[in-house]
């Protein structure tokens, strides 16, 4: 799951390249990394991906700071189904 | 009457000393205390020889420090020149160089920012920095000495011993310059918008009567200091003796969060692009949250689509709902209230209609003759709130504030905004689109062509062209397409990370293409410029 969701991160929503390779634990805000429409297309991919539903509660730096983070979130979530990714694209 | 700023300041401070000006969080600034701290600054300035007239930049967040920094710029007679600490360095670099900025206010986190400057702006001869700290990193190293070989660092402990009475006499008149915002520019650097504290005055003034701000108001603007939208909640709640509440950095990206934090602050005037509100009502979880405190919504920076104010209006009922249109250059020039009780709209609303003492006209394509209603035509405005022009750029002034071609009389500057629009049936302009290449992301203006030059900057890229994808959060995307210098047009190693990396370096976030694509040859048209339209057909 972590590979997964750094992979995307580090894909899709990092800009500075001087951030890659991206830790697990980095923080996505402090870099800069998470703005508001970049913490959207995450939820989209990490709902899709992990056949979660992120409720808009939820969406707190709290869950989404680091990849480590979204992880241990997302595992609360699907109740100890961790790692069942679904596809990779 | 108020003439300059500071006035502002100065009035409420006499009427109303220990009201809140600036809260973050639990603490604020009384009113007193930011008229002291700001006397206390404006003698710091002095100090380290700066002259009424000269730009001081101010390298901060919006933050209590950084209006304690406005206000003590303004008062010792200069013009403050926003500077985004989240900017790359070469572009901070190239504004503080357009300036001509010598001195530096930072805060605390930012003071060794400030003086790694001097690095490339070898101009840059003292760094104050001002407070108070409140929530901010702690000091680094740099401030809390002068550097051997780089620029004085006045800490905050010095500017606090200095006196706190203010300077006396008005140094400057409304005429001059009391900020400059740097926008997007076409020909690859960024362009200084100077605004005069007339200019500013005339927004301040209208903006703080048509929202019927009093000093019960709690006023925010998640807009950081270069965006023009921060000069409402840091001068027009002064006016109301209105308190200003800074909304911490990372707050507005998470929705829930931001409602949570409307509530907590009670606050009851909101002012920010529509992609913050689109989030707050998409997923703000708004019925959990007690907003009775918020009053009126105020929109501004591009257009709100229809169906997420429709959906914002609907979890926020019975608030005033306003659109503000205006580019960096007029302020706010026209402005319109969604009626109450209006029925679901089905197209964005319109920019309504001019501001108090703008006059907005549009005019056709051939320039001879105002637009009738229904016809497209370019807006122009005039009236005491347009800019005095583009720092050091008198050519490109002359471009874009023009005659007024309809006063025959007399010269009189009117500008050209380059939107296109249309008078409706009920009296309001409505925004129809760019005549040029500029698109507006996040709120932000962007030239396509600075991003464009930007990418020409890289010795592996020989071509590219920057496009819009239409973004219904973010009003636009930016889409870069790039032939590579390698051998018959392979991208010779060059990828998306190797770009975009080198955008970061060069161009604040909003700028940075947030897709990029290669290719080996650009679709030309037949008089051999390239086809952007067949581009962007091919983008969708």
């Amino acid at each position: 799951m972590e590979e997964v969701i750094n992979d995307y991160i580090s894909r899709e929503l990092v800009q500075d390249a001087s951030l890659l390779p991206l830790g697990n634990a980095t923080s996505l805000l402090e870099t800069g990394i998470l703005d508001s429409l970049s913490l959207l297309r995450l939820v989209v991919f990490v709902q899709r991906q992990f056949l979660v539903t992120v409720d808009d509660v939820d969406l707190v730096p709290e869950h989404f700071d680091s990849v480590d983070d979204i992880c241990a979130y997302l595992r609360s979530r699907q109740g100890g189904r961790a790692g069942q990714a679904v596809g990779h694209g | 009457m108020a003439y300059l700023l500071q006035h502002l300041l100065t009035d409420s401070a006499a009427r109303a000393a220990q009201r809140p000006a600036v809260a973050v969080g639990e603490r604020f600034l009384t009113y007193a205390a930011l008229d002291q701290l700001s006397n206390q600054v404006s003698r710091a300035l002095l100090a380290q020889g700066v002259a009424p007239g000269d730009r001081v930049g101010i390298l901060s967040p919006k933050s209590a420090a950084a209006v304690v920094a406005q206000y003590g710029v303004l008062k010792a007679g200069a013009c403050y020149v926003p500077l985004d600490p989240k900017s790359p360095a070469g572009r901070l670099a190239t504004i503080m160089t357009d300036s001509g900025v010598t001195v530096v206010l930072a805060d605390q986190a930012t003071a060794g920012q400030a003086a790694a400057m001097a690095g490339s702006v070898p101009r840059l001869r003292a760094v104050i920095v001002s407070g108070p700290h409140w929530g901010r990193p702690a000091a680094d190293r740099l401030a809390h000495g002068a550097t051997p070989q780089g620029p004085a660092i006045v800490p905050w402990e010095a500017v606090l011993a200095e006196s706190a009475e203010a300077l006396g006499d008005d140094l400057t008149i409304d005429s001059d310059l009391a900020y400059i915002l740097y926008t997007s520019g076409s020909t690859g650097t960024p362009k200084g918008v100077m605004i005069s504290h007339r200019a500013s005055l005339t927004f301040v003034e209208w903006a703080a009567a048509c929202t019927g701000l009093t000093a019960e108001d709690r006023v925010c603007s998640p807009a950081p200091l270069h965006f023009d939208l921060s000069v409402f909640d840091v001068f027009a709640a002064c006016k109301a003796a209105a308190c200003m509440t800074v909304v911490p950095e990372n707050t507005s990206i998470f929705p829930a969060r931001l409602a949570q934090w409307l509530e907590r602050e009670q606050v009851s005037v909101w002012y920010s692009v529509p992609s913050v509100l689109t989030m707050l009502a998409t997923h703000g979880n708004l019925p959990g949250f007690d907003l009775s405190r918020l009053r009126t919504v105020i929109f501004a920076g591009e257009v709100f689509p229809a169906k997420h104010l429709n959906r914002l209006m609907a979890e926020l009922p019975g608030r005033r709902y306003l659109n503000w249109y205006g580019p960096t250059e007029t302020n706010v020039c026209t402005w319109y209230e969604v009626p109450a009780g209006s029925a679901e709209l089905t197209a964005p609303v319109p920019i309504g209609k001019a501001c108090a003492n703008t006059d907005a006209f549009a005019v056709t394509s051939g320039g001879d003759r105002v637009a009738k209603p229904g016809e497209e035509g370019e807006l122009y405005v005039r009236g005491s709130g347009l800019m005095r022009g583009y720092w050091g750029d008198q050519e490109k002034t002359r471009r874009m504030l023009v005659t007024n071609p309809f006063q025959a009389a007399y010269d009189e500057p009117a500008y050209r905004t380059g939107d296109l629009v249309t008078l409706d049936d009920t009296g309001n302009y409505v925004f129809l689109g760019r005549r040029d290449g500029m698109v507006k992301t996040r709120g932000y203006r962007v030239e396509l062509g600075e991003v464009e030059a930007a990418l020409y900057a890289h010795p592996a890229i020989r071509e590219a062209v920057v496009l819009p994808v239409p973004d219904e959060l973010l009003g636009s995307r930016l889409r870069a397409v790039i032939c590579a210098d390698g051998p018959a047009g392979r991208t010779d190693g060059l990828t998306r990370e190797e770009v975009l990396d080198h955008c970061h370096r060069r161009l604040p976030s909003y700028m940075v293409p947030d897709v990029v694509e290669f290719l080996e040859a650009l679709p030309r048209t037949s008089t051999g410029k390239v086809d952007r339209a067949r581009l962007a057909e091919h983008g969708k």
